[in-house]
Formats: structure tokens, C-alpha cells, sequence
């Protein structure tokens, strides 16, 4: 168990040490995730959309289309120098290098979300109320569906040498089930739909917040194991 | 080109492939491949382009798993037990293995946190003195040439004190001199009692290495020989006329 975690640490301030000599990902993030709002905004403007609508659907879009950046870089730098197969030779198991990938994500993204949750409360003139710390944890089970997801795919398609969109397409056709409730619980916590909506389709389906943050949890769970267990086999030759 | 040699016997085997076969698709690049190496010999393995030696390496090295046979390590199933069997394993090839923006003495540190190696800053110290790199060990490995890199790729690869060291390709893009220093480095590795297999495009700078020769071609072992058996200069002037005719 202590090796467990002594490699975990090993691997994932490694991550962190590179990108933070390299500022490769982030800054390219955070721009990426400017553009997006700032494109939003314009749209909201010109279609005199409601901003408490499209607030939540631009964090959720700003977050998956940024954490893509970050999911496919966590592999490009192993692919320089054969580094995966050093990482492999390693008496690791594979699950740890998942582990220590998946939480050097997960931190990208919250870094990513410092910056640009201010952004877009701002643009869009969103207000939370005091629901500070249930908007938080929504975040954070979205942040953590999509890079349990996005750095699976990112190790298949980086060590399986096919490149392009095939990342982001992959991702997101996965990640569908995910964005409705993640979609769902932040227009629930922002006020713009009533909570227990009896309706049809979609609101019925997402329910509550209550219901939502569930999905969410399950999600994750179901697919941070399953992606776990399956890292060996995509690692392996 | 068929010689087994007779005298090769093995009293205590550390790596001992036995009957691999692997197959790309169809393609057949290790047919019934059997290998024993003994503690502290060295084996030099020659073939042309896509003879299989690389994939015998990576074999050997678990992180390629055979369709038929299997290998043992120092008494170890590499299949089975994957984790003991990496420990007493270093890995060199042409690509260094090593992160370009982390510094020499951060890469070594963190491959020493892999390996759980004690007191791992003086390991790592005493690697990059020995190899004579210790007045670049806070610059990043991005900035180094050619030869001091794969210098510190068999600082990565040692740094754990494995028993065997397997080294694909080690020579290639290095020039007369870093081939020289990789040289004797190899040969402290094998009098410290180390095992080493390689695979060398330049027999003659493979030949130095080791003291078993053999030739992989067609997916099998065709030429087998101690090096204090063969005359050097006649078996790599037989080589290359051999693998000029393959080519």
C-alpha cells in the first residue's frame, strides 16, 4: 500500500513539475476557455438569450472542450522519448500510472476552473446565491467524469498511434450521458428551473438536484473503475 | 551461416527463453526461439532489419507478451510475475526514456521513487559521478547532446542495481568516442556481475560488449558462438556479406 502511494506521488508531481516548466496546457486552456465564454456572451447577446440559461451550458462546454487540451497531453509526453515504456518497465501497476494521470487532470481542471468560473459568473451576470459549496461539488463530480473518461481515450489514442479528432470524438459521444444531469444540476443550483419538476423528457428525467448529483456520482464511480480496470490493457502491447 | 556452438553451457541461467514464438498478424518474427544466458555473460545479438531482435528484447523485457513460450527471470515467470521480474530488470534502447523538461537529477530521482531505491539522492549522486555528468545534474535533459543522454539512460536503467540489462540498439546516432565511454561502462556493468543482452546493428562495437555472439534471422536463431571461439574480424567481415545478401 505505501508503494501504492509513493509511485502515485512519484508519477503525478512529475506531471505536475513538467507542466509547470513547460506551461504547455494550461495557458492554452485558459484561452481556449476565454474564447468560449467570450463567444457565449456575444451569442446570448445577439439572440437575447437568457444568461442564467446559458451560463451553466458555457461552463460545461468551456470545461470539456478545455479538459480535451489537458486529457491529450497527459500521454503526448510520455510518447516523447519512449518515456510509457520507462513508466511500464517500472515495477507500477498500471493502475497507479491511471490513478496519478486521472488526479493530474482533475487538478488541471480545477486550476482551469479558478480562472474561468469567475469569467463566466461575471459575463453572465450569475449569482449562487449561498449554494457556494454544493456548486463546488457539482464541479468537481463533472470534473472528475470527464477526465476518468478523457484520460482512457487520451492513452488508447496516443499509444495506439492514430491521432486527430478522434480524441474529442470518442469523449464526448462517451460523456453524453454524463452532460444532461451535469447540465441539469447546475441550472437546478443557479435557480432557472424549479426544483422537483414533474415535467416530460429530459426534466423528467433529470428530477432534482438531488436525483442529478446522483447520476453524477454514479457515473463517476462506474466509469473511474471501469476505466481503472481497463488501463492495463490498453497500456499493453 | 549455421553454427551452434557446443561450449556455451550454462551452469546457472538468469534469463531462459523458452520455445517463444510471436506473430504480427500472420507474420511470423520469433519462431521457437530458445535463449539461455548465464550470471555476468554477455550476449550480443546481430540480424538485418526486422530480423526480431527488438521484439526478442521486448519480450524479455514483459513489455511484449510472446504468442507461444515463455520466459524466465532469474527464476521468475515474466508473465506471472511482472513486478519482481521489472525489479531485476534495466532497459536501454535508442530512446532515452527520459523526460526532456525535468532535470538529470530529477529524472534519476524519479525513476529511483519507481524502483523504491534506499537513499535514492546518494544513488543518484554517485551514478552521475560515476558517469560524468555530475556538473550538469541541475540542467534539463532536453539540453543534452546525444551521448551524454543515453549516459544518463543507463543511469536510469542501473539505477535500481538490476541483474540484467538489456540494451537495444544502444549505439545508434552516438559517435566513436561515446560509443567508446558506452563501452566500458557496459563492461563495469558485466564485472560487477551483471547480465547483459544487446542488439547491435555494428557487430564489431557489439562484439566488444560481449562474449556470446548470435545471429537472428528468418525468426530464428541461426548462428551461435562464444566470442573466444570465432575469429572477431572474420565472423563480422562473414556477417556483413551475409546480411548484405539478406538486405
Amino acid at each position: 500500500m505505501n508503494y501504492f502511494f509513493e509511485s502515485l506521488w512519484a508519477i503525478f508531481a512529475k506531471d505536475i513539475v513538467t507542466e509547470l516548466r513547460s506551461k504547455q496546457v494550461l495557458p492554452t486552456m485558459i484561452v481556449l476557455g476565454m474564447l468560449i465564454v467570450w463567444v457565449m456572451r456575444i451569442v446570448s447577446e445577439a439572440a437575447s438569450l437568457s444568461t442564467m440559461m446559458m451560463g451553466p451550458a458555457v461552463l460545461w462546454i468551456a470545461f470539456l472542450f478545455s479538459g480535451l487540451l489537458a486529457q491529450e497531453r497527459s500521454f503526448s509526453t510520455e510518447e516523447q522519448e519512449d518515456c510509457i515504456s520507462g513508466l511500464l518497465l517500472a515495477p507500477v501497476d498500471p493502475g497507479t500510472i491511471y490513478i496519478a494521470k486521472l488526479l493530474v487532470n482533475i487538478v488541471m481542471l480545477c486550476v482551469f476552473e479558478a480562472v474561468v468560473v469567475p469569467m463566466v459568473f461575471l459575463t453572465f451576470e450569475l449569482s449562487i446565491g449561498g449554494k457556494w459549496f454544493e456548486f463546488m461539488g457539482v464541479l468537481l463530480l463533472g470534473n472528475i467524469g470527464i477526465s476518468s473518461i478523457g484520460t482512457l481515450f487520451s492513452a488508447m489514442i496516443q499509444l495506439s498511434r492514430v491521432r486527430g479528432a478522434l480524441l474529442s470524438i470518442l469523449v464526448l459521444v462517451v460523456l453524453m450521458p454524463m452532460m444532461i444531469p451535469a447540465i441539469f444540476a447546475l441550472l437546478f443550483l443557479f435557480g432557472v428551473i424549479p426544483e422537483e419538476v414533474a415535467g416530460t423528457g429530459f426534466l423528467a428525467l433529470a428530477g432534482s438536484l438531488k436525483t442529478s448529483v446522483g447520476y453524477l456520482v454514479a457515473f463517476d464511480v462506474v466509469f473511474t473503475v471501469a476505466c481503472w480496470l481497463l488501463f492495463g490493457f490498453v497500456v499493453q502491447e | 551461416m549455421v553454427k551452434k556452438s557446443q561450449n556455451n553451457r550454462i551452469d546457472e541461467s538468469i534469463i531462459d527463453v523458452i520455445s517463444v514464438s510471436k506473430s504480427f498478424g500472420t507474420r511470423p518474427v520469433l519462431n521457437g526461439v530458445n535463449l539461455k544466458v548465464g550470471r555476468a555473460q554477455g550476449v550480443c545479438i546481430c540480424g538485418v532489419n526486422g530480423a526480431g531482435k527488438s521484439t526478442l528484447l521486448r519480450i524479455i523485457s514483459g513489455l511484449l507478451e510472446p504468442s507461444q513460450g515463455s520466459v524466465k527471470l532469474c527464476g521468475l515467470e515474466v508473465g506471472s510475475e511482472p513486478e519482481k521480474t521489472k525489479s531485476q530488470l534495466g532497459v536501454i534502447s535508442h530512446k532515452s526514456m527520459l523526460y526532456p523538461d525535468l532535470s538529470l537529477s530529477e529524472n534519476l530521482l524519479f525513476f529511483a521513487g519507481l524502483y523504491s531505491v534506499k537513499e535514492s539522492r546518494k544513488r543518484v549522486k554517485e551514478l552521475l559521478e560515476e558517469l560524468g555528468l555530475a556538473s550538469y545534474r541541475y540542467d534539463r535533459t532536453g539540453i543534452l547532446s546525444r551521448g551524454m543522454l543515453q549516459r544518463l539512460a543507463i543511469a536510469r536503467a542501473v539505477i535500481h542495481r538490476p541483474a540484467v540489462l538489456l540494451a537495444d540498439e544502444p549505439f545508434t546516432g552516438l559517435d566513436t568516442e561515446a560509443c567508446q565511454h558506452l563501452i566500458s561502462v557496459l563492461g563495469k556493468f558485466r564485472a560487477d556481475g551483471g547480465t547483459l543482452v544487446m542488439t547491435s546493428h555494428d557487430t564489431r562495437l557489439g562484439l566488444q560488449c560481449c562474449d556470446r555472439v548470435m545471429v537472428l534471422d528468418k525468426a530464428q536463431i541461426v548462428f551461435e558462438a562464444m566470442t573466444s571461439e570465432i575469429d572477431t574480424d572474420l565472423f563480422v567481415q562473414d556477417y556483413l556479406a551475409y546480411a548484405g545478401n539478406r538486405d
